[in-house]
């Protein structure tokens, strides 16, 4: 096990900088997720880590050990790849042995090895088969056994689980979540869904554009975004936002010149703004603003309601059930606290960031 | 097992859309077989039988010219050069052309496609604008009339020819595979070696086969550069051919032909068992 620490790391191809100077330090033991939208840098970012890219400014320490310069080989880190990228020709269990015996470790304890990660990953009967007689999530689960085998300093993971049916990532989530706990070993996660980040990391970094946009627990994230971008990234389903002018810090005034009453006690200073609130955080009462209910959407423990706000579309999500029905008129309230203030700026369309694997 | 039964009308076109494509292929078939059949026929003819008109497909077959030129010196040597010079050019294009491919595909070389482009260029320039510098070249040093002068000679075409083709066979395999390997404590040669090549042997095999045939039946170079040590049957055959004081002997022109042919269907045969298809399956998703 080991620390990371990512100092003013840069990018270039040729004179196009693709990540523009990132700082990270990753404690001993930690689960950190790298998050954001495709062409965010995530993934160079973690290549680097790996020495599978150059890094063109800035260091990278694994331990205390610059390694900018010391070979893949010489990290004494694993990967687990997107497509898993086992080795066609080698049944699982010399797939899971290869990097043990490159290092000259002892036959009798590679075997007592693999052996075992087999049995913590469910692969004892599998390991003589070659990878084309393995489905999707087995072959997952041999490149995760292949990394566990070898007890490295890091894992780096590299979207894991985006070759997976819904089903199955759901549940190879929690076995990461799980052998991690067990395991307790540096892990840093790229992932461009949000819901996956946010379940499995003890950190989550949102990088957007080649930048750090923000970073922190799951929850400090969720509850204060820092920006627009990751109050728009984080959450499902996502924030509402509204454009308007903040009128002595107690009205919304929409470009339609609808006024909403707003109780945010300090506008700091700000009187243009998107206001952003969370579908849950809407409380339907008797006063409040007035809204048109669209769709409603009951799942059982909670219910998804679409509804008109003066023109705009808002999403409320409701523990347990409800009566509503759309046509129907509903007053929304928020309390203060759950108000999210930002400079008026164009709303990230985050339609592409939706996990659509 | 339950999957419903086909409209009745779709089998009719499945079927007839068969038998046209069954059809196409006899046809094409035997416009390119023909030419080898009738040598075939011809070298087991007597030389009364060889000319009658019309043709005749039913005669007395006779070993009589294989027998004659099976034993005659100058054909086995010039059998067992081809061989050498065959199986020795190929397996340096094999070594040669593989890694200068692989380079080609996986690393970052700058000007690496211009220089690609160069080398298939090459390619583009008529042999017979070569022959003769190539032939003052090798007796410059003093390389006439050698094995090695023809090995040198056909790599300088089937090098490029091995290169491009393993090239796009080495992009058609996962960058992850390597990259993996060199994680898991191998060098860019160490991921060569374990894992890139023992997965695209069959590439490599059939890609070495094809490079083989390509010299098993050059005549050019081998009439330029070789005399009387190194010449390759495709000499001895053009010799037969181009016999002015006896004329042209067909018996012997098309049994020598059909020994050369012989092996290229052999190792044509073999290239069938190699086909480049689902060697990296099972390296990535489902």
């Amino acid at each position: 096990m080991s620390t990371v620490q990512i100092r003013d790391a840069r990018k270039s191809y040729g004179s196009v900088e693709v990540l523009h100077g990132v700082s990270l330090d990753i404690e001993d033991g930690e689960f950190v997720a790298l998050v954001g939208p495709s062409g965010c840098g995530k993934s160079t970012l973690l290549r680097m880590i790996a020495g599978l890219e150059d890094i063109t400014g800035g260091d990278i320490l694994i331990g205390d050990r610059v390694v900018n310069h010391i070979a893949p080989k010489d990290r004494d880190i694993a990967m687990v790849f997107q497509n898993y990228a086992l080795y066609p020709h080698k049944n699982v269990r010399e797939n899971m042995g290869f990097a043990l015996r490159q290092r000259r470790i002892r036959k009798a304890e590679i075997e007592e090895r693999v052996n075992n990660t087999a049995q913590i990953l469910g692969l004892e009967n599998l390991l003589d088969r070659k990878p084309r007689q393995l489905s999707g999530g087995q072959r997952q689960r041999v490149a995760m056994g292949r990394a566990i085998v070898r007890d490295p300093n890091v894992f780096l993971f590299d979207e894991p689980l985006s070759n997976l049916d819904a089903k199955l990532r759901v549940q190879m989530r929690s076995e990461i979540k799980e052998l991690h706990q067990r395991l307790k070993t540096t892990t840093i996660y790229v992932t461009h869904d949000q819901i996956e980040a946010m379940t499995l990391a003890d950190r989550v970094v949102v990088m957007n554009g080649g930048v750090v946009e923000q970073e922190g627990s799951p929850l400090d994230l969720y509850d204060n975004p820092a920006s627009l971008f990751v109050a728009a990234f984080i959450g499902s389903p996502p924030m509402n936002f509204l454009e308007g002018d903040l009128v002595d810090g107690t009205n919304l005034v929409l470009a339609d010149s609808t006024a909403l009453p707003l109780p945010v006690g300090d506008p700091k200073g700000r009187s243009r703004v998107t206001v952003g609130i969370r579908p849950e955080h809407f409380t339907i009462g008797d006063s409040g603003w007035p809204a048109t209910v669209s769709v409603v959407e009951p799942t059982g423990s909670e219910t998804q309601i679409t509804a008109r706000l003066a023109g705009h579309i808002v999403r409320i999500l409701i523990r347990g059930r409800t009566a509503t029905k759309p046509g129907e008129t509903i007053h929304l309230a928020i309390a203060p606290e759950y108000v999210h203030l930002f400079d008026a700026a164009p709303v990230p369309q985050l339609a592409d960031l939706e996990d659509v694997a | 097992m339950s999957a419903p039964a086909p409209s009745t009308a779709h089998r009719t076109r499945t079927s007839t859309s068969h038998r046209l494509r069954v059809m196409g292929g006899i046809a094409v078939s035997i416009l390119f077989l023909f030419p080898i059949y009738w040598m075939v026929l011809t070298s087991f003819k007597q030389q009364v039988d060889i000319f009658t008109t019309p043709p005749k497909f039913l005669f007395i077959p006779t070993l009589e010219t294989y027998i004659e030129y099976m034993q005659r010196a100058d054909i086995t040597r010039r059998l067992v050069n081809t061989i050498i010079v065959a199986a020795g050019s190929g397996l340096l294009s094999i070594v040669v052309g593989a890694m200068a491919g692989y380079a080609l595909a996986r690393i970052r070389i700058r000007g690496a496609a211009t220089f690609g482009l160069l080398i298939l260029l090459s390619r583009g320039v008529p042999p017979i604008a070569l022959a003769v510098p190539m032939f003052l070249v090798a007796r410059k040093l003093g390389l006439t009339d050698k094995h090695i002068t023809l090995i040198l000679a056909y790599s300088t075409f089937l090098i490029p020819y091995v290169m491009w083709l393993m090239r796009s066979f080495f992009l058609s395999l996962p960058r992850e595979l390597e990259e993996s390997a060199m994680i898991d404590g191998c060098s860019r040669y160490g991921a060569l070696f374990k894992i890139i090549i023992p997965i695209s042997l069959p590439g490599l095999l059939s890609t070495l086969i094809f490079s083989m045939i390509l010299a098993w039946e050059e005549l050019l170079f081998a009439l330029v550069l070789t005399n009387r040590h190194a010449s390759t049957i495709p000499v001895a055959i053009a010799g037969i051919a181009g016999d002015t004081v006896n004329g042209a002997n067909w018996g012997a022109l098309t049994a020598v032909g059909t020994i050369t042919v012989v092996p290229v269907v052999v190792f044509a045969l073999l290239v069938q068992k190699w086909l480049i298809t689902g060697l990296a399956e099972g390296a990535t998703k489902g």
